[in-house]
């Protein structure tokens, strides 16, 4: 999903227009800024929440001796017990060692699936923010034609073309998802290059991406970390649907979309099999937006 | 709840069982009388029934249309001559009530029943049947191929239909009683082809009520429907519920009063459920491992052998049917006439699979890739146990996930190396199977295999034209034998159709063919 | 031009783009319709017998001429599963689909407003934080298990809706749909309670708010005037962008909850590479999807007559 830039600014999708509400100035230093950052609860709490996610994923071997990928058919959807904390699948797997393993495969595709839209979006919006004219023109015009298809629909005809595998759901994800950033920074840079000092800079003589690069991009990244925050866990659930569709990451790998799409078939019979990975979903979730929220609310001028 | 369902189950075993004995001319003329609701009385008139199904229909062309979901629907409508016995196995007359054959075997002469009119009241003659089979032969995209043997079809009166083959041919009954030999009007009423099956006029115990695509398909009673006093129900509805817990919830709130396809997983619970029977109709459906012969090293039956051999069937069916199955042993299940019990199909046996390996070309192993259609739960399943079952062997299986449409592609222009797939018999003859699976010659290639042993595909020729049953059983023997010894495909399992119904359901059977008569089914208040 | 007039003469090049893209895009995923049809009985002579019937045996380019040509004539072709045409499928199961989008839309709009009054006018406090923490649950939840704990809660224990399907009549789809709009305003009320919260803390903190309060202008009037009214603006954006994820997104909605809607038609469409009706979907949901942003951009100038357009 998309969400406008939290920063007091909105923009109206399509036209590139940007709609400016009275904004108060910073009057924070980024110095005052860093101090305070520990004492945002929304950020600590995220902090914490994803710290020991990215803990256990890591520790995953130390934590559990199954093999994530091991059957035993004599051993089939058993409850929770002594030798199976969390039960086992339909294949006779320990759940909560493929829990273990399927977070360090989630938290990988999911961060790497927002660092390539990331990239792309933001050179894309820049330079139609910063050069307006015919670049602003064509890139925004892309947007146009990318927003118009249903984003699932897309990304499932994407994945297809280029067959199912994790390298086909970054490409189809950077395709479509690229999109979000450049509007962002796009948003962002017009207004950010009015400012005093990059008047200065462009009298001064420096070159344009000597401008764009060490003043503008390091103002205006944030939202666009704000966002990708909340992006990580779209595209984790993305990859869920894509699953659903049998496009998502191959068997026997343990990962928590395939376990959530494995378990809708014993929903009514072993519901623990698809709500365990889908709780899991839902913390890093909680712990990624808290920490999108924490940083919106550092960066948001005049609070 | 669960002694019921047991007697349920006996009363239908002992009912196939009865019904055995009748194929050919004779037998009674109504369907089956296992199903649903043993003993509930007198049969309720009235009610409107809705199955809540996986998926919507796509035609009602019962000549070009190859989609279960659209054949169970038309069924409804329009009938052939024959129609398959309930135990699947033979056929009994249906809108033709007896017939003689020629000293030479080629010309059949059918006497057409009485007083059969069309929903539209127009009543039912010869030159009505002869168009029908005549526009199944035409259907070159359809099933044409079924009419093979027929030379041509003529009406000498207007109660009688001659069929002129080209040879003398064995399954002819059972391929008159196909669906896409049934009976329409003489040039579709007047109306094209395509017009006449968006509203479909036929003379069975439903006419057309509505379609709306993706949603529901709805037939009402035929009252001039020629078996007296039926159909029982006023209404039919099918409802379009892909989600497997959707469907199952619909039940359980009496939404629908029929789903189609319960998980297996859900089988027990259901079984257990108030209310609700849980139906598990013999079916003809058998699932196999294929090996395509033209990629190395499946061309060395050392290697098929060995695999075949290296997968526990038991543990497939504990796994992915919850038990509601049995291994297979031969290509052909069960409910096939001329089955042969006997039939060695390779089971598991981990050393004999080693020894295999051993006498192979490959005896350390190789790498290959398994193909299974994207979506589909049970296959994921069966892969991923068949992936982990080869690894002592030294096979690196990766499985490949693929859209529907382009694992079809590639399994039928032959670029795989295994896949897993499945069939259900169409007719009661083991023919359109057998030509099918061993005769690399047919339209499939053998099953899209590659297979070539010459003397099966011989005996399954010959087995066409001879009329003896006699005969025909030692020929097939022989070729489920061979067939099972070369393992150009690992037989898996044979599986049940599953029906979860509402105790108010009544009648409800469905053959081994997986198709089901309506026009016996009524619901209780 | 006036601005309604260029927006919608943007949507003529977006529109053409959509229609190039997905065209060449279905054909040249591999794969083809009449292997759907056939299955496995699929000879090489029912195979081209079925594409000399679909005019799928000529050349790309000419394909693409004859599907413009059609276009211009309002016509999108012949679904190649079906046999009917591409137009009455799609008009059939677009209501439902709309309904769907309509009703979870205002269903966002009803939870979230006071959620996001009661965390902007307590900020940082208890309540504050819960309602910016509870919702973020409803992000990370995958939709069947909403759809399912809500069919489960109240479909199947208390019987207050039924279980999937789309109903029959105004008052029949306000029923059927109730459940399956509550899934989806689940999942997007979150994003909408942040954005409202946010822009009614800045329109709070504005200088007209304080000089209207220290006026001795009622809180309530001064709300419902002017917090309200400003902050919609920013949750109708989120709508309007969200539009496109949406109608996609529906699709498991879809799934669950029996509704036959066009997501599921599109995806189906896709596995059975019913091209036309593909083709025919993206087109309209396309147009959807600008028209709706349009709404959406239409709706600010109307609300707020600060809002400025510089290219």
């Amino acid at each position: 999903m998309i969400e406008p830039n939290v920063g007091g600014q909105y923009f109206a999708p399509g036209s590139g227009a940007v709609i400016e509400l009275d904004r108060p100035p910073a009057d924070r230093s980024t110095q005052q800024r860093r101090a305070t950052w520990y004492r945002q609860p929304a950020l600590m709490s995220g902090l914490v929440i994803t710290a020991i996610i990215l803990g256990l994923a890591i520790a995953a071997p130390l934590l559990t001796s199954y093999n994530p990928i091991a059957q035993n058919l004599n051993d089939t959807l058993q409850g929770p017990s002594a030798h199976h904390l969390l039960g086992t699948d339909q294949l006779g797997r320990d759940t909560l060692t493929r829990l273990l393993y399927g977070a360090r495969v989630d938290l990988r595709v999911g961060f790497i699936a927002v660092l390539f839209p990331f990239c792309l979006g933001t050179i894309l919006g820049s330079l139609a923010g910063y050069f307006g004219g015919w670049a602003d023109l064509v890139i925004m015009r892309l947007v146009d034609v990318v927003v118009a298809f249903p984003f699932y629909v897309l990304l499932i005809a994407l994945v297809f073309v280029l067959g199912p595998g994790e390298k086909s759901i970054y490409i189809a994800i950077t395709i479509v998802g690229w999109v979000s950033y450049a509007r962002l920074v796009r948003a962002e840079i017009l207004v950010a290059k009015r400012q005093e000092y990059v008047l200065a800079a462009q009298g001064g003589g420096l070159s344009n991406l000597r401008i764009m690069g060490r003043h503008l991009l390091p103002n205006v990244i944030s939202q666009g970390i704000v966002y990708a925050m909340s992006d990580i866990v779209q595209d984790i659930l993305a990859i869920v649907t894509l699953g659903y569709f049998g496009l998502g990451i191959p068997p026997p790998t343990a990962e928590w979309g395939s376990m959530i799409n494995d378990g809708q078939n014993f929903l009514t019979t072993h519901w623990q099999l698809t709500t365990i990975p889908g709780l899991a979903v839902v913390v890093v979730g909680l712990g990624l937006s808290l920490i999108g929220d924490g940083l919106a609310d550092l960066l948001r001028p005049g609070q | 709840m669960t002694y019921r369902t047991h007697a349920l189950k006996a009363l239908t075993a002992i009912g196939a069982l009865v019904l055995m004995a009748g194929c050919g001319s004779g037998g009674s003329s109504t369907g089956g009388t296992g199903g649903t609701g043993g003993s509930a009385g007198a049969p309720v008139h009235g009610g409107n029934l809705v199955i809540a199904r996986t998926a919507d229909s796509q035609s009602m062309n019962a000549t070009t249309v190859f989609d279960n979901e659209s054949i169970w629907i038309f069924e409804q409508i329009m009938q052939p001559l024959y129609t398959v016995t309930p135990n699947g196995k033979g056929v009994m007359p249906w809108l033709a009530t007896s017939y003689t054959v020629s000293p030479d075997k080629k010309t059949y002469t059918f006497t057409l029943r009485k007083g059969v009119k069309f929903s539209n009241g127009k009543p039912m003659t010869s030159a009505d049947v002869k168009f029908s089979i005549d526009q199944n032969t035409k259907a070159t995209k359809g099933w044409g191929f079924i009419n093979t043997a027929i030379k041509s079809v003529s009406a000498p009166t207007p109660g009688t239909v001659a069929v002129h083959l080209k040879y003398p041919w064995a399954p002819l009954l059972a391929d008159l009683s196909l669906f896409a030999n049934g009976i329409v009007p003489a040039n579709y009423g007047g109306e094209t082809e395509n017009q006449f099956y968006t509203h479909p006029v036929g003379t069975g115990p439903f006419k057309w009520g509505y379609w709306h695509k993706g949603s529901a398909l709805k037939l009402v009673r035929n009252p001039l429907y020629w078996q007296h006093g039926k159909p029982y129900l006023n209404s039919v509805t099918w409802t379009d519920v892909p989600n497997d817990n959707t469907r199952e919830l619909q039940l359980k709130g009496g939404q629908a009063q029929i789903d189609e396809f319960p998980a297996w997983s859900t089988v027990a619970s259901l079984k257990s459920t108030q209310g609700v029977t849980m139906n598990l109709f013999n079916s003809t459906q058998t699932n196999y491992l294929a090996f395509n012969e033209l990629r190395k090293p499946f061309q060395d039956v050392h290697v098929r052998r060995a695999i075949s051999l290296a997968i526990n069937r038991k543990a497939l069916v504990k796994a992915v049917l919850f038990g509601n199955g049995k291994p297979a042993n031969s290509l052909f299940p069960p409910q096939v006439p001329f089955y042969q019990q006997s039939t060695p199909g390779l089971q598991y046996n981990l050393a004999a699979a080693k020894q295999e390996m051993a006498k192979s070309s490959v005896p350390h192993g190789f790498s290959t890739v398994m193909l299974i259609p994207a979506g589909n739960s049970d296959y994921l399943t069966i892969a991923t146990i068949v992936q982990s079952e080869l690894k002592p062997l030294g096979i690196n299986v990766k499985i490949q996930q693929l859209d529907v449409n382009v694992a079809n592609t590639d399994e039928q222009s032959l670029k795989y190396d295994m896949t897993l797939t499945l069939w259900t018999m169409d007719i009661a003859d083991p023919d359109e199977l057998a030509t099918f699976a061993v005769d690399p010659k047919s339209g499939a290639k053998s099953f899209f295999t590659a297979y070539n042993n010459p003397q099966v595909v011989k005996d399954t020729h010959a087995a066409q034209r001879t009329l003896s049953t006699t005969q025909r059983q030692s020929l097939y023997n022989f070729v489920q034998s061979q067939s099972a010894h070369d393992a150009f495909m690992a037989y898996l399992y044979y599986s049940p159709y599953p029906y979860a119904t509402s105790t108010k359901v009544h009648g409800f059977f469905v053959t081994p063919l997986g198709n089901y008569h309506m026009e016996n089914v009524w619901l209780s208040k | 031009m006036s601005f309604v007039g260029r927006r919608l003469l943007q949507l003529v090049p977006v529109a053409v783009g959509v229609t190039i893209v997905v065209f060449f895009m279905i054909h040249l995923i591999p794969g083809d319709p009449a292997r759907t049809i056939l299955q496995q009985h699929a000879t090489p002579r029912a195979i081209a017998e079925l594409h000399r019937e679909w005019g799928l045996d000529r050349p790309l380019i000419s394909q693409y001429w004859l599907f413009l040509d059609r276009l211009a004539h309002a016509n999108l072709g012949q679904s190649l599963i079906y046999g009917v045409s591409a137009a009455s499928l799609i008009w059939q199961r677009l209501p439902a689909t709309l309904w769907l989008i309509i009703y979870a839309s205002v269903l966002a709009v009803l939870i979230s407003v006071p959620l996001a009054m009661i965390a902007a006018t307590r900020k940082d406090g208890i309540r504050d934080h819960v309602v910016r923490a509870v919702p973020l649950l409803g992000l990370g939840m995958p939709p069947f298990w909403v759809g399912f704990l809500l069919i489960y809660g109240f479909g199947i224990t208390f019987k207050v809706f039924p279980v999937g399907g789309y109903g029959t009549g105004l008052t029949g789809h306000l029923h059927a749909m109730f459940l399956p709009a509550l899934t989806v305003a689940i999942a997007l009320a979150p994003v909408v309670i942040r954005s409202l919260r946010a822009s009614m803390l800045s329109v709070l903190g504005a200088d007209y708010i304080t000089t209207a309060r220290s006026k001795g202008v009622p809180a309530r009037r001064l709300f419902v005037r002017h917090v309200l009214r400003n902050a919609v603006i920013p949750a109708i954006t989120v709508l309007g962008i969200n539009i496109g994820f949406l109608i996609g997104g529906t699709v498991i909605i879809e799934n669950v909850f029996a509704i036959p809607g066009i997501g599921q038609l599109m995806i189906n469409s896709i596995f059975q590479r019913d091209f036309p009706v593909v083709q025919g979907v993206t087109l309209v949901f396309a147009v959807l999807v600008v028209l709706v942003n349009l709404l959406a951009d239409m709706t600010y100038a109307a609300l707020d007559p600060r809002v400025s357009f510089d290219r």
